[in-house]
This record gives structure tokens, sequence and C-alpha cells, in this order.
């Protein structure tokens, strides 16, 4: 069972598929997964079937490669999802305090979003920001060099 | 006479592998026994069960059997106190999460991780920390039962759907620890050869919803037989309950009783695959049919049918046989043996019936008939004239309605009740369970089964009626 | 600035672009190249060099480069940016700085092997340094130095960024391939090895960004210079990046060999607050860590790591204070690994998710000497016997902690607390 993507979306799956050589079709997977995502903040089964019918391959694939990528997720989220590292640097370098920060102050757990839709709170592991730990991603930007008050800042100059 | 083979070693053996062959196909085809749960022959190769790990001279790490390619000189050791480790940590890794579900287990008897547990496992887990749980008894689809509990992630069945039946139906999702295995479209495990992944499951996981608690497999007992659902006529094995195993209670007839159909493995036929039509055998096999013979409508002894059917047949002008797709060879011999000039057709008991897969690249035929080419190579290929004014038909096999013309026909009936094929006489005959014999599929392939259980008492053998009209 | 390859001059707001690489002299090894060098002359002048792979492994680039037949008709290259290995964040800086190096070193090395379509795989999280590489390959193409004919020498080479999305196994080059090809990362059991059959069956490299973006450099001073670089057997500079428990976290391009006792105390300017050093990880979370006696005498390179009794890796030090809670540490890794497991073979899948299952229960006060037995037992059922390298690198934190901070452990087990006070953090 499908659903029909926007032509809007269906033309920028055209452009990535421009991008590879032809033989190369099952390469079209996970741009095309990044490309509903960013697009709509989720990916959902019906959406991974879809895409599968696009590049005409089982669907079966697909929907493997949307369960097991850790980026990708399935239901909608905040609208900022707020990725703190809680790897080895990071650690050393006060991500636990980092994430009690953002517990106390979104009043919400990890992998919890707030009530206004507005955030989502998780742990994630190494961003390649060890040398500015402790690091977050706050939808795709990176923040770096973290403490109370550099969060306070970031969260508060969200639009 | 030798084509360029390769000699290696496997304790102490020296033997010849074929050119491209692994470690583990030449150990196989020597009869030394390497474990292994994900490598299948039919398969591609997977290497990620760990436990056909083998020792190599020269080479530091355990090697996976599977995947190692025979080279000249090579010097393998699978007793060694190396392997055995890695084998029993295998095993131990596998009890961290995997039910120990024997008790309540289909699988139990006929498990691989059962069985390699007794041969090389650890005498107990050391595992501390609760099994993760996962579904139970979840429906894949509407014939096989998945227990992602006991399933050991060995990508089998997954390989199956994708290099053998191209249905592409199952997956494996999640990552890590928590991955395991889902249809493409949940509970809807939409394919014809669904229940082969019963068969290549190294552990309970995927079981047959049909079989599912009907009987412990050590009070059972294959017999060989063929499947009859089609002109491929693949081997399988009917299951029934052992001599000794009988039981001895009042009011069941478990001794006629076929508990479940699964593949038997013949690299001339069906390798080791079989559709489900073939799974379905047992249940195909126990429609309900006719017991006693009738004569004009009424119930009769052998003996008045058979006088009857002789009497119409000697006065008939214009008589026929019609011989049923579903006859022997051995039956069809007989036949041969008695005809005199009567005129012969073949018929085509069963076509596809709507919903059925006709014809594909795998099993199945689009000839539903397991033994048309056995008839054929006797009797030619005409099929019946309705306006060569036949008044007696000699009707064999299973008939939809009455042969076209006829003003009598005799039925020797394999199955079918007489309100659906009312005939002047119906004897009903043997099925291909209750005596041994042989078809010959498609290609020409002759293919054997054997007897699986005694026919009921008012039921005939065709040449044996046959040989009575004729005298 | 003190670099070689890399540091060679300031960051500023426009040092990453095309004319400011131009200027301080890029893209003149590939001119040179693909004036003066037949690929195969360009292989050998890699090999030559005796440059090692960057990515971790170590492997020689020239050598990995000769295993591809020159017959064959389609070769792929594709550049690892998959940078994930806990404690790196070189490749990263390379993207982020001096994209157009990199760029380079791709058409060299596709030149040499005879390349058509290139893939640059890097991460899905990566924001800053995606940006920075799609824009100079724009530039790159504009200027004709990327596409068809490049720089009129009938060579044509097409670069293709592809994302991952959120998985360290791809890091490790027969995962990538699989998910390049859109599938799951699960990583392949060699032989083949992806020189002889990898991306879609076709012989393929797969190299790290710091080992592609040190060929531009190799091609324009000479395999000598290069091969005259820190030690013999493993020349050159490598971008050491300190974290953890220093003063001046960051990267800082060095020798081989160079003391690893002198990058922590002088260039990161030493332990944080003024503590004491206690241990060090040296090339990355799967290495095995070493105790702060063990480094004093420890030079970065592989000879002397492995007489430390461990890696290189890939250069990432991670540096840890007195007063650190060694247990809780580990299970930080333990987590990580767990949590990257691809779940394709047994003892990686069901091992990993069961050493940090035990660490948990350790850290809760819930622990048993039989536990600690089989924390010390598994990494060795591991470790060899997995598909790819994660079962090792997940084992050797496990067991290099436990014998070197194994009266860690046994206070946990049996107080049921830390001999700290369980910060990881200052």
């Amino acid at each position: 069972m499908s659903t029909p993507f926007p032509s809007a979306l269906l033309e920028q799956f055209d452009a990535i598929r421009r991008r590879y050589p032809p033989e190369m079709k099952t390469s079209l997977v996970l741009p095309l997964l990044h490309c509903v995502q960013d697009a709509q903040g989720h990916v959902t089964e019906a959406d991974a079937v879809t895409i599968a019918g696009y590049i005409g391959m089982p669907a079966i694939q697909v929907v493997e490669a949307l369960t097991w990528y850790s980026m990708f997720d399935r239901e909608p989220q905040g609208r900022y999802v707020i990725k703190v590292c809680r790897n080895i640097a990071c650690s050393l370098r006060g991500s636990e305090r980092v994430v009690a920060h953002l517990q106390k102050k979104l009043g919400i757990g990890v992998g919890e979003t707030t009530a206004d839709g507005r955030f989502t709170l998780r742990t994630v592991e190494c961003l390649a920001s060890c040398g500015t730990a402790p690091a977050m991603q706050v939808n795709r930007t990176y923040h770096e060099q973290l403490d109370e008050a550099k969060l306070d800042r970031i969260l508060e100059a969200l639009p | 006479m030798s084509t360029s083979t390769i000699k290696v070693t496997i304790d102490q053996h020296e033997i010849e592998a074929r050119p491209g062959e692994t470690v583990l196909q030449v150990a196989r085809r020597h009869g030394i026994d390497i474990p292994h749960f994900c490598y299948h022959d039919k398969l591609s190769i997977s290497g990620n069960c760990r436990i056909c790990l083998v020792k190599v001279n020269g080479l530091p790490k355990l090697q996976p059997a599977c995947n190692l390619g025979c080279a000249p000189n090579m010097v393998i050791e699978t007793a060694v106190e190396q392997v055995q480790q890695a084998r029993e940590n295998v095993l131990q890794f596998l009890l961290v999460n995997h039910p120990v579900d024997c008790g309540i287990c289909d699988k139990a008897g006929e498990c691989r991780l059962q069985d390699y547990q007794h041969l090389y496992g650890p005498k107990q887990s050391i595992a501390r920390d609760p099994k993760h749980h996962k579904r139970k008894l979840y429906d894949l689809g509407p014939r096989i039962t998945l227990d992602n509990e006991r399933c050991i992630l060995c990508s089998r069945c997954v390989r199956f759907t994708r290099e053998i039946s191209g249905s592409n139906a199952l997956g494996i999702v999640e990552r890590g620890n928590h991955s395991y295995v889902e249809a493409e479209v949940p509970g809807r495990f939409d394919d014809p050869y669904s229940d082969n992944v019963t068969e290549i499951c190294p552990t309970g996981a995927l079981l047959s919803k049909d079989f599912l608690y009907k009987c412990r497999v050590w009070f059972l007992q294959p017999v060989r037989s063929v499947c009859t659902g089609c002109a491929r006529g693949c081997s399988i094995k009917v299951w029934r309950r052992s001599a000794v195993r009988q039981q001895h209670m009042p009011g069941t007839d478990s001794a006629h009783v076929a508990y479940r159909t699964t593949v038997f493995e013949n690299a001339e036929i069906n390798g080791p695959w079989l559709c489900n039509k073939g799974y379905d055998q047992h249940k195909w096999m126990a429609r309900e049919r006719l017991l006693e013979p009738l004569v004009r409508g009424r119930a009769g002894t052998v003996a008045e049918a058979l006088a009857e059917a002789k009497r119409l047949l000697e006065s008939a002008r214009n008589p026929a046989v019609l011989v049923s797709s579903h006859a022997s060879n051995e039956e069809l011999d007989v036949l041969q043996s008695l005809l005199g000039g009567v005129a012969v057709y073949v018929h085509r008991d069963w076509l596809p019936v709507e919903g059925e897969v006709v014809e594909d690249h795998l099993l199945i035929r689009a000839d539903k008939n397991p033994n048309r080419a056995g008839v054929v190579a006797r009797f030619g290929e005409r099929e019946f004239d309705a306006t060569a004014g036949h008044d007696v038909v000699l009707a064999w096999g299973e008939f939809a309605g009455a042969p076209p013309g006829a003003a009598h026909w005799i039925h020797l009936s394999l199955f079918g009740t007489p309100a659906e094929v009312p005939a002047t006489v119906v004897i009903p005959v043997s099925n291909t369970w209750e005596r041994r014999g042989t078809f010959t599929n498609f290609e020409g392939k002759l293919n054997a089964f054997e007897q699986v259980f005694e026919r009921p008492a008012g039921v005939q053998h065709a040449a044996d009626v046959l040989r009575s009209l004729a005298s | 600035m003190n670099g070689t390859v890399f540091q060679t001059f300031p960051i500023t707001a426009t040092s990453h672009t095309l004319g400011e690489y131009r200027a301080r002299g890029g893209y003149a090894g590939l001119g040179q190249a693909l004036r003066e060098w037949t690929p195969a002359q360009v292989g050998e002048r890699a090999k030559a060099s005796g440059l090692q792979g960057r990515g971790g492994a170590g492997f020689m680039t020239g050598l990995k480069w000769e295993f591809v037949s020159k017959d064959a008709p389609v070769v792929y290259l594709c550049c690892n940016i998959d940078e994930g290995e806990p404690g790196t964040f070189k490749d990263r800086w390379i993207l982020e700085h001096s994209p157009h190096q990199l760029i380079e070193g791709m058409l060299i090395a596709s030149y040499a092997l005879r390349v058509r379509h290139a893939f640059a795989y890097i991460r899905g999280e990566f924001d800053l340094p995606l940006r920075r590489l799609e824009a100079a390959l724009q530039e790159a193409y504009a200027a004709g130095l990327v596409g068809e004919n490049i720089l009129g020498s009938g060579f044509s080479c097409d670069i293709v960024v592809h994302r991952g999305a959120g998985a360290y196994v791809c890091g490790e080059e027969s995962s990538l391939i699989n998910s390049l090809e859109g599938k799951k990362g699960f990583p392949r059991n060699k032989p083949p090895f992806p020189a002889v059959r990898g991306l879609y069956q076709k012989p393929t490299v797969v190299n790290n960004v710091e080992t592609l973006a040190t060929v531009p450099w190799i091609m324009v001073h000479g395999p000598e210079a290069y091969a005259a670089i820190g030690v013999k057997k493993s020349p050159g500079t490598r971008l050491f990046g300190v974290s953890g428990h220093v003063e001046r976290p960051g990267l800082f391009e060095r020798p081989t060999g160079y003391p690893l006792a002198q990058l922590i105390h002088e260039d990161a300017g030493g332990i944080l607050g003024g503590r004491k050093l206690k241990a060090v990880i040296p090339g990355g979370s799967s290495t095995p860590i070493l105790t702060a006696a063990e480094i004093e005498t420890v030079t970065l390179d592989p000879e002397s790591m492995t007489r430390a009794g461990s890696m290189v890796g890939s250069g990432a030090v991670i540096v840890i204070a007195e007063g650190t809670c060694m247990v809780r540490l580990l299970q930080v890794l333990s987590r990580f690994y767990a949590h990257e497991s691809c779940g394709q073979c047994t003892p990686c899948r069901e091992g990993t998710d069961w050493m940090n299952r035990i660490l948990e229960r350790v850290i809760a006060g819930q622990g048993t000497p039989a536990d600690l037995a089989t924390l010390r037992r598994l990494p060795t059922g591991i470790q060899g016997n997995t598909v790819c390298a994660l079962g090792d690198a997940a084992s050797m934190p496990v067991a290099s902690f436990m014998k070197k901070f194994g009266e860690e452990f046994e206070h946990y087990v049996t107080h049921g607390r830390s001999v700290h006070d369980g910060r990881l953090a200052p």
C-alpha cells in the first residue's frame, strides 16, 4: 500500500536520479528516503513502498533500509529535534549535564516531545565533534562547546 | 581423467576438492560434518551464523568454512580446541536470548539448533540477564506462524524469498539485537512457496500453522510419495504415525491420518523445494470421497457393481475408456494389457482452479495432473470425442460431470461424492497413497511413491477392477 | 599552521574556496599527473610514498590500489567520509577547510585507477562538511576540474556525493559499499575483497578522506619527500585529534612517530584543570586503553603502539584524568557498540548487547563476580570470530579496561558503587 507523493517531491526524486549512473538504481534508496524525511520530517513504511515503486525494486528492501538506519524517523517529530551526543569525548566534557539541563528546561525526558510539538529531545552517538565537545545537533545544525548559558541562548534564538 | 582438482586436508583426511568448492562443500561431500545454520547449498552464502568457523593452518583467525575457497595444500582442522570453543561460544551467544521452548515447540526432534546444542553446545548458559522478548505465535501470513524469539536471524528465509521464490516477501528489519524477520506486508506472507521456509528454518521460529501442535515429530514417520498437484510430480514425504506409535484409544483413527506433508529432496525433479499445494497434499488427500460402490444411485456390494458394469460393457456397441491422468504407470500397464480394441482417451482430471498459480519459473506446471505423460505414452493424446457416439464409457478418475453424449457411464471414482457426478455404476478406487507405483512427469522423468495407508474396505484397486471387468 | 600537508594555512571565511586553494598551489598535482604521468606511474608514486590508510586500518594505500585489475572495464572509487570512530574529527576538518584538497586527491586516485564515477560517501549527520563539499564540487565542475575531459586531458570523472543515514558500521568499507547499493550496511565476508568485487560487484577502492587528501601533496613534492617524513615504515604526517580531559582539545598535524605524551601535555595543553593523567585511548575508542604510566615512551606510529599493546587507529587520542570512573566510562562505549552492531552475525549481535547489559547492571549496583568473569571471557569469544572488525572494536575496550582497571570493577561489584564519585566530566 503506497502513498502518492506531491509532484514537487517527485521532481526532486528525478533530479536525484539524474545524479547517479543509470545502472545504479538501488543506490537511490538512501537519497530518496532523506528527501522524504527532509520534506515531511518523517518517513512512513507506506512512503518506503512508494519509493520502491518509483525506483522499481522490491519494497521490502526499502523498508529494511528505513528501519535499519537511525536517521530516519517513522513518526512525526517535534519541530526541532535536539540530538545530544552521549559518546565518550562528549561524556568526558559534560554531555550528561547538557542532557539534564535540556530535560529540565524543556520539561521532557529523552525520547520525548514537548506538548506544544516544538522540541524533541534525543541522545545520539558520536557526531565527530570530539574536539569541540560537548556537542549536539538541532535538526541539521551542529552546536558545539556547549554550556548551560549557550544552550539557553540557542533555544531562545530558534524561530 | 582429472580436471584440476584441489588437494586439501581436513582433520588429517586428504581429500580432493573441485575447482570453486568451499571447505564446507567439500567436507559435506565427504561426510565430514561442519555445523552450519545460515549456509544452504541452494542459497547465496551469508556467513553470518559463524558456527562453521574452522582452523586453517597458517592463518591466525578462524575462517568461516562456508565462504572459504579450497586452495592447494590447505590444511584444515575442525577437531581442535579452538574450533570446539568457537562452536560452543556461538551456541552460548544464541542461548542468551533464544527461549528454551523445546517442551512446547513443534521443531523439537528435528531442530538444527537443538541438535547442535547436543553435539557442540555448553552444558549451561552463562547469561544472567532476562531474555529479550519479541513476537511469539505471530501470523506471518495465513499459513506460517513466526516466533521472533526463537529466530537466530540466519536469513535463510529471507534469501529464499529473494533468490528462489522471487516473492521478495520477507526481510529483516531494525538493527543489531533488535532485528527481526518481518513480511513486506505484515500478516500477509504472500508466496506460493511460503511453506519452504519452515523446512529451511534451523529453529522453531517459522512453523506451519496447519501442523501446529498436532503431533510430536518423533511419533511420526515419513513415507516417500509424489505430489499429485501438477505434472512436475515433486517428491514429498507424507507423515503418518509410526507403527510403534499408534494410539490405542477408542474413537481415534490416527492410524489413517496424514499429519503433514513436507518436501522429499529429489535432485532430479524438485531439488529441496515444494510448492504450497504440495505442502497441502495431506489435506487434499483427506477430501470427502465415496467409500462404497453405487449402482443406479443406490448403495451396492462390490460384486453387484462389478456385475452391472460388466453387463453394460458387454452389451455396448461403441464402448470407450477415459483414462485418469492420476493413474499410476503400473495401473496403466494393466489397462493396456486388457484393452483389446476399445477406444481410449486421455482425461485431464484437474484444470487450474481460480486463484491458483498456473505456471511459474520454479516448479508449478499448468497441467494439474501428475501422470499425463504416462497415459499419453501408452494411449496417445486423444481427448474424449463426444461426437463419436460412445454409448458406454468407462470413466476412470475425477470428473466434474458426465462424459457428454454417453447413455451410460461406469465411474471408477478417485474422490467425489455421488451427488456431483451421477453415473450408472460408481466404484470407488484407491488413491495414490493406498498403493505403490510410479508417475512420469512432464519431462519424462520417472518418480516413485510408496504406500502410506491401507485402502478402506469398500474401495478397490483400479487394477483389480479392470481385471474383473475384462475377464 | 605547523602542518605539512593540511594545517598549512590560516583558517578564514574563504580559505576553503577554489581561488584560495589554487593560490596555495592547489590542483597543480592533478595537472601534473594528467600531463606527465600514466595512471600506472601515478599509482607507483602513491605506493613509493609509503602512504598508509588513515581511516584506522592503516593498510598501504598504493598496495590496495594495485589489487585492482588493470583490465577491469569498470572501477569505482569511494571516499569514506563516514567519520564515526569516537574521538575522531579530522575528516570533517578537511571538508570544512580544504574540500578541494579532497576533490583533487579523489581525481588523482581516479586517474590512477581508471575510475569514471567516484563517490563521496558522507555520513548523514554532517552539515557544514556536506555544504562545503557540495559548494567546492560546484566550483570544481565550473572550472572544468571535474566531469568530462578534465583540463583537456581526455580523462573524465564524475564525483557523486552520497549521504549516509546514521550508522557507524558504514565506515567499514564493505558495509559502505552495501550502503551505497541502497541496502542495509551489512559488512561482507571477505574474500572477495572490494578491489576484486565491490560496488555492484565491480572492482572498488574505498579510501579515507585524509588518505586521498594527502595524494596531491605526494604528487607535487614527490613520494620520496613524503617517505622521508616521520617513521620509515609508516611515513608522513597525520591529523591527530586530541579530546577529553585536556585544556586545548583539537587537531594537530604531526609527523608519525611523534611522542604521545608531548601531544597531550604540550600541544593539547595538558590535563584539564591541572589534574593528573589517568589513562589514554590512543587511536579512537576501539583501541586498547593505556595507563598514564604506559604512555610515557609511546610514539604515534604502528610499531611503538603495537609494543605498547594498542594501535594508532584513526589517530584519535582520548585523554582521561584522575577521578574518572572507568566502569561508567566503559559502559558509555559498550552502549555505543551495542547500538551500532549491524545485527548480522551472532557473536557481535548478541555479544555487544550482552556486554552492555552486564555493565548496566554493574553500574546499577547489581553486578556479581560471575559477571566480571563473563566480561573477561566475552571479548575472546567475539574477537576474530565476526564478519567485520566491529566485533573486535567492541571487544578491545572491554578487555583492556578490565585488564588495566580491574580493581575499579571489583570495587563496583563488591560495594555496589563507583570507587570515584561516578562523574565522567570534571
